[in-house]
């Protein structure tokens, strides 16, 4: 069936008014970087890219940069491994309890995650650990661990298990069974549940607050400079991690699609 | 095909599944370069018998032999057999070439020569070169179902193993790898252990013929002699349209037997088989050995041949099949006779 005139247009006013609610307060902080002004206010008088070359020299981002990228790094690595061996646990094998298994350790997903992190502070202190960046990995292992699991779980479910079968059939031992057939199978779903991982870690500030101790990750960061000590900076910090996400977002996305085209390059 | 060494050796293999059994202590000889087919039904236990024999199953008792070598407690990649799956689990990630060449790289032979003996396995399976380096997504059914024979014949079995493996494919194109299949074999000399549910499978293909139900094996035999001399009703059913009539103390009910046929079936309790392919329409007072009589009561045009259903005058039901040319006019509510001879028909004891 064709749309009306009338259709399209309501469609494309809807598709453009989502759109700007996703996006206009980006966009917005986007201005406020590169505002003369300490306050954003529009229409802006005077631009300045000044902030941007201070951000690139501050040691303080610099230090803040490295600790989220050490936490999201590490927590993305563990996700994967956790989430890889746990999908598989679970499409392949069939033991007692799996499915209630199943259920509570994709549970945390589903917790608010400041009662997550209010809960790992109480306990650290009750096992006598000072908080710091390594908590809050285990605090954002938690919460993200879970969702690689799921990520990877949906693309071991979707494939043919006779696939390792005939592997074996045919002389692979576990292990080539794994690098030669599972493993390459699998991973679509394992850059996903990786760039899931480290964009979750890198933007996470809940359980990041509780659980980083004296340490601080550049959301803890962006929020205490907004409660006091605001200047364009946070903004601008604001757009270079957003800009990171983005790059590390297309890196994953580009790899694996030139990665198969060199493969079948070389093939042929 | 040598009858005196068997390839493959099953002794009393049984498999439970909790309190279920598969398989009840079959045995089994198949000789080397003997095409077997094993049908049956659906849960008749014929994939648990397949798998146990790859090796993806462990058997709950029994014990398989390859030559002199006991292979039930080996692992299935250690086992010399290899199997085409129903799935034909053909590596999606992997080109054409590299799906054949799959089983030589794990035994670590140089890229060159892999590659010189998949182009070699294209060429034995018709398929063009420049499949080499196809996608599996980009091949048609068909091709897939060479590429995958293409890569268990790479493997070089002493045992190759199919697991149903045309019962996705359209009628034209099964009937067609039914006899490249048949070919295939011919040329290579190769064991070939295939199952089916499909009883024309295996007819068209094999050697030897074992039907299986509910985990036994009912009869081995040659396709011939399983369809003309069927050991139970099961068989005979299962081998096809059959016409079944108890008879006790030499006596069916339905059927005029003539004096020569009497003494034949001399006091002989069981039941008399009789195909629909082996009777004909009598004229007039013409008589047959065994006579039946009834009406036609549908008709059915089987291309070359003519199929009837009869209902006979004690009610029963008889199926008739003739050539087209003998075929009998009138249609439905037609009164005919039918009759055949002994000798086409076969009595099955009562066990």
């Amino acid at each position: 069936m064709k749309p009306s005139a009338f259709t399209r247009a309501a469609l494309l006013v809807y598709g453009i008014a989502i759109l700007a609610f996703l996006y206009l307060p980006l966009v917005s902080v986007g201005f406020a970087s590169v505002s003369k002004g300490r306050y954003l206010s529009f229409p802006i008088r005077r631009y300045a890219t000044g902030w941007y070359g201070e951000a690139m020299a501050s040691d303080t981002v610099r230090d803040l940069l490295f600790v989220s990228l050490k936490v999201a790094g590490i927590v993305t690595v563990l996700s994967v491994v956790i989430g890889f061996f746990g999908a598989l646990a679970f499409a392949r094998y069939n033991w007692r309890f799996r499915k209630t298994y199943q259920k509570l350790i994709l549970l945390p997903i589903f917790f608010p995650q400041t009662v997550l992190g209010l809960a790992l502070l109480m306990w650290f202190n009750a096992i006598g650990v000072i908080p710091s960046w390594k908590t809050a990995i285990i605090a954002h292992m938690v919460w993200i661990a879970p969702i690689a699991t799921l990520i990877i779980s949906i693309r071991a479910y979707s494939f043919d298990p006779a696939l390792e079968e005939a592997a074996r059939d045919m002389g692979a031992g576990t292990w080539t069974t794994l690098r030669e057939v599972t493993i390459p199978l699998l991973m679509p779903g394992i850059v996903s549940a990786g760039l899931f991982a480290f964009l979750l870690s890198w933007g996470n500030f809940p359980l990041s607050l509780f659980t980083t101790g004296a340490d601080s990750t550049l959301p803890e960061w962006l929020y205490a400079k907004m409660v006091s000590g605001y200047s364009p900076l946070v903004p601008t910090v604001g757009i270079l991690t957003v800009a990171a996400s983005a790059t590390l977002l297309a890196v994953g996305l580009t790899v694996p699609w030139v990665l198969k085209l060199v493969k079948r390059k070389t093939a042929a | 095909m040598s009858d005196t060494t068997p390839i493959l050796r099953i002794n009393a293999l049984t498999k439970t599944f909790n309190e279920f059994t598969a398989l009840h202590a079959i045995d089994l000889k198949v000789h080397d370069g003997e095409f077997l087919a094993i049908v049956g039904p659906s849960g008749s236990g014929k994939t648990t018998l397949i798998r146990l024999l790859v090796g993806m199953d462990e058997p709950s008792d029994g014990s398989i032999w390859l030559r002199d070598q006991r292979i039930d407690e080996m692992p299935a990649n250690k086992r010399p057999t290899c199997m085409v799956f129903q799935s034909l689990a053909l590596f999606p990630h992997m080109t054409v070439g590299q799906n054949i060449e799959f089983p030589l790289k794990l035994r670590k032979v140089a890229p060159e020569d892999r590659k010189a003996r998949a182009l070699e396995l294209l060429d034995l399976l018709r398929l063009p070169q420049d499949y080499y380096s196809k996608r599996i997504d980009q091949c048609s059914g068909g091709e897939r179902q060479r590429v995958a024979l293409a890569r268990a014949l790479a493997f070089d079995p002493e045992i190759l193993f199919f697991d149903e493996p045309l019962s996705a494919l359209d009628y034209r194109l099964r009937k067609a790898l039914e006899k490249e299949l048949k070919d295939l074999h011919a040329r290579t000399g190769k064991t070939f252990i295939y199952i089916t549910h499909s009883l024309e499978e295996a007819m068209v293909m094999s050697d030897r013929i074992a039907i299986m139900r509910a985990g036994r094996f009912e009869q081995i035999a040659p396709a011939e002699e399983i369809y003309a001399r069927p050991v139970s009703r099961f068989v005979a059913e299962f081998m096809g349209e059959v016409n079944l009539f108890p008879i006790r103390a030499g006596q069916a009910e339905g059927v005029t037997l003539s004096p020569a046929a009497a003494s034949a079936f001399g006091g002989a309790t069981g039941t008399l088989m009789v195909r629909p392919e082996s009777l004909q329409f009598l004229e007039g007072e013409e008589h047959a050995e065994l006579t039946f009589a009834g009406r036609i009561e549908a008709e059915y045009m089987l291309g070359s041949r003519v199929q009837y259903t009869v209902t006979l005058e004690g009610g029963q039901t008889l199926i008739a099949e003739v050539l087209r040319e003998n075929a009998m006019p009138g249609g439905p509510g037609t009164p005919v006779r039918l009759g055949c001879a002994a000798a086409a028909c076969h009595l099955i004891a009562e066990a």
